[in-house]
């Protein structure tokens, strides 16, 4: 029991470390977009598309709102803030529904039509954006109804999937640095792990440790 | 507990290392002579006016003009006193590059030409005495040429020209590095081949494996540059097969082109246009090129439409390779 707890402690601390370093990263890459410009950073290899307004509009929305959802989610998984401050973790989650729905998860489809990469990446990245959708629709309807189990279960998948920008980014430069495959062909292995294998880790993180809390707190 | 500490800590030393989302130190080489502009006229280039004046002189004359292209050599007594730039994994450079020694015009006893290699493009001026073979009887022209001076790398040239071969030596007149060269010229004539392509070469496959070195350059505008050269780590085969001179590139073409790919792909443009290069890893490799020779320090008005949007394509890949492609961000 004890060694369970310590395992769990162990994972809370890695977490915060983790999620603070990458989220510094991504405010680091959402900020060559400020100001708005056409031909920084992965702009310049998207030249055609970011000819048009909807890519443009869907580009932008998705930068700008992505790292929001991002930040916004870090928290949500604390029972402590969770019991304590409900008022911040309904006010959290609000920004994050929003964003995801609204924002973020469309824009995020729009993006994966004209994905690089060839139609594995399209497809791959149009899933992605749809599933992230899902669950979060899912989620918030069953807060709702006060379905506190699916509305944790289906947030823990929306969230993994949110990560999925940052843990597409470790593969990418894990391959280049490793593999050192071409750029596209890189592009099309993490357009797919990126968020797979977050999906796959949160839904084994379900089954071990959720049952668990469950169990003991319902 | 003990495991998530730990890569989190390589996780965070190995990215944390400069910028983790962008190599803000890459850079991506466009020499100021392969600029492209819209400009499309500049002074009309002097191979024309050579000729133009060259109708006006006397055949055998006519006969001397033109480019001799060739290794400009250290001329040393002994074979070890050659110099050698090395680089970390021991590749050797014997610093010769290719020139190109043109003769532009003869009036009389006086001639006037340049000389180009290196990216370094110089007047010279001087004398000719025509004399007779003592061996087989043909006409044999002694050259005596000196650069203006106002260069660091400027110096003179003696030479002789017989049976369309150019066989001289040089001397800088300022105590350089290598202060003496000799070269043995062959008259070769240039012309633009948008479909010419590179050949394989041993050169090529030695290059490929320099990942990183630095260089103190001996030529330049009268300076040391050093450059700290990244560059043919990861070149490829379609190197040889990718044409951007004759062929308009698309995205789908050059979006998994490596870094390495995509700048040799770029620069075998300029080099079809004879460009001279002053970047050494690029030199090197384009010198041992049979077809090459550098004839211009300046190509900007001389690309067609084909290579002006393949060399902004490629470019931006090259910018966004160099900076992205093993770093984090995107």
């Amino acid at each position: 029991m004890i060694g369970f707890l310590d395992k769990r402690i162990g994972l809370k601390v890695g977490y915060y470390l983790l999620i603070t370093y990458f989220s510094y990263l991504m405010i680091l890459i959402t900020i060559q977009y400020i100001p708005l410009e056409l031909n920084v950073a992965f702009l310049k290899i998207k030249q055609e598309e970011i000819q048009l307004k909807h890519y443009q509009i869907a580009f932008f929305t998705h930068v700008y709102t992505s790292i929001i959802v991002h930040l916004a989610g870090i928290t949500q998984f604390s029972g402590y803030l969770r019991k304590k401050f409900t008022a911040l973790h309904r006010y959290l989650g609000f920004i994050y529904v929003v964003g995801v729905l609204f924002f973020a998860s469309p824009s995020g489809l729009v993006m994966g039509y004209y994905a690089n990469g060839g139609l594995i990446a399209q497809i791959s990245f149009s899933v992605l954006a749809v599933l992230w959708f899902y669950f979060t629709l899912v989620a918030t309807i069953a807060a709702k109804k006060k379905d506190w189990k699916t509305h944790q279960k289906h947030m823990l998948r929306s969230y993994a999937l949110t990560l999925s920008a940052v843990t597409l980014r470790i593969f990418k430069w894990v391959i280049s640095n490793t593999l050192e495959l071409p750029p596209m062909d890189t592009y099309q292995v993490v357009s797919i792990a990126g968020w797979v294998v977050n999906l796959l880790v949160v839904e084994w993180y379900i089954r071990r440790f959720q049952r668990h809390r469950f169990r003991t707190s319902g | 507990m003990n495991k998530i500490s730990i890569i989190l800590l390589i996780l965070i030393t190995v990215a944390g290392c400069g910028n983790p989302i962008k190599n803000e130190e890459a850079k991506v080489v466009v020499e100021p002579g392969t600029a492209v502009t819209e400009k499309t006229q500049k002074a009309k280039s002097e191979s024309s006016e050579i000729k133009t004046k060259a109708t006006k002189t006397p055949v055998d004359k006519n006969d001397l003009y033109g480019y001799y292209v060739g290794y400009f050599e250290q001329d040393v007594e002994k074979e070890k006193d050659k110099k050698y730039l090395k680089n970390d994994i021991g590749i050797n450079w014997n610093k010769e590059n290719k020139i190109n020694i043109s003769i532009d015009e003869i009036q009389d006893t006086i001639v006037i030409g340049h000389s180009v290699v290196a990216g370094n493009d110089r007047p010279f001026k001087g004398t000719i005495v025509k004399s007779v073979s003592q061996k087989d009887g043909s006409d044999v022209y002694t050259f005596s040429v000196r650069e203006p001076g106002d260069d660091r790398y400027d110096g003179e040239f003696n030479f002789r020209i017989e049976n369309g071969r150019m066989i001289g030596k040089w001397e800088a007149y300022k105590n350089i590095n290598i202060k003496k060269r000799k070269y043995n010229l062959e008259k070769t004539k240039f012309e633009y081949n948008p479909k010419i392509m590179l050949q394989r070469g041993s050169w090529y496959a030695d290059w490929t494996n320099v990942s990183e070195e630095e260089i103190t350059e001996d030529y330049g505008n009268g300076e040391f540059e050093t450059y700290i050269e990244r560059e043919f780590a990861s070149s490829s085969p379609i190197i040889f097969s990718m044409n951007a001179s004759s062929k308009l590139l698309d995205k789908d073409a050059v979006s998994n082109l490596t870094k390495g790919d995509l700048i040799i792909i770029r620069n075998t443009i300029y080099a079809r246009h004879g460009y001279s290069f002053r970047n050494l890893p690029l030199r090197v490799f384009f010198d041992a090129q049979d077809w090459y020779i550098p004839v211009h320090a300046d190509i900007r008005s001389d690309f067609t439409d084909i290579e002006k949007t393949n060399i902004e394509l490629l470019l931006a890949y090259e910018e966004y390779a160099s900076n992205y492609y093993d770093s984090y961000g995107r």
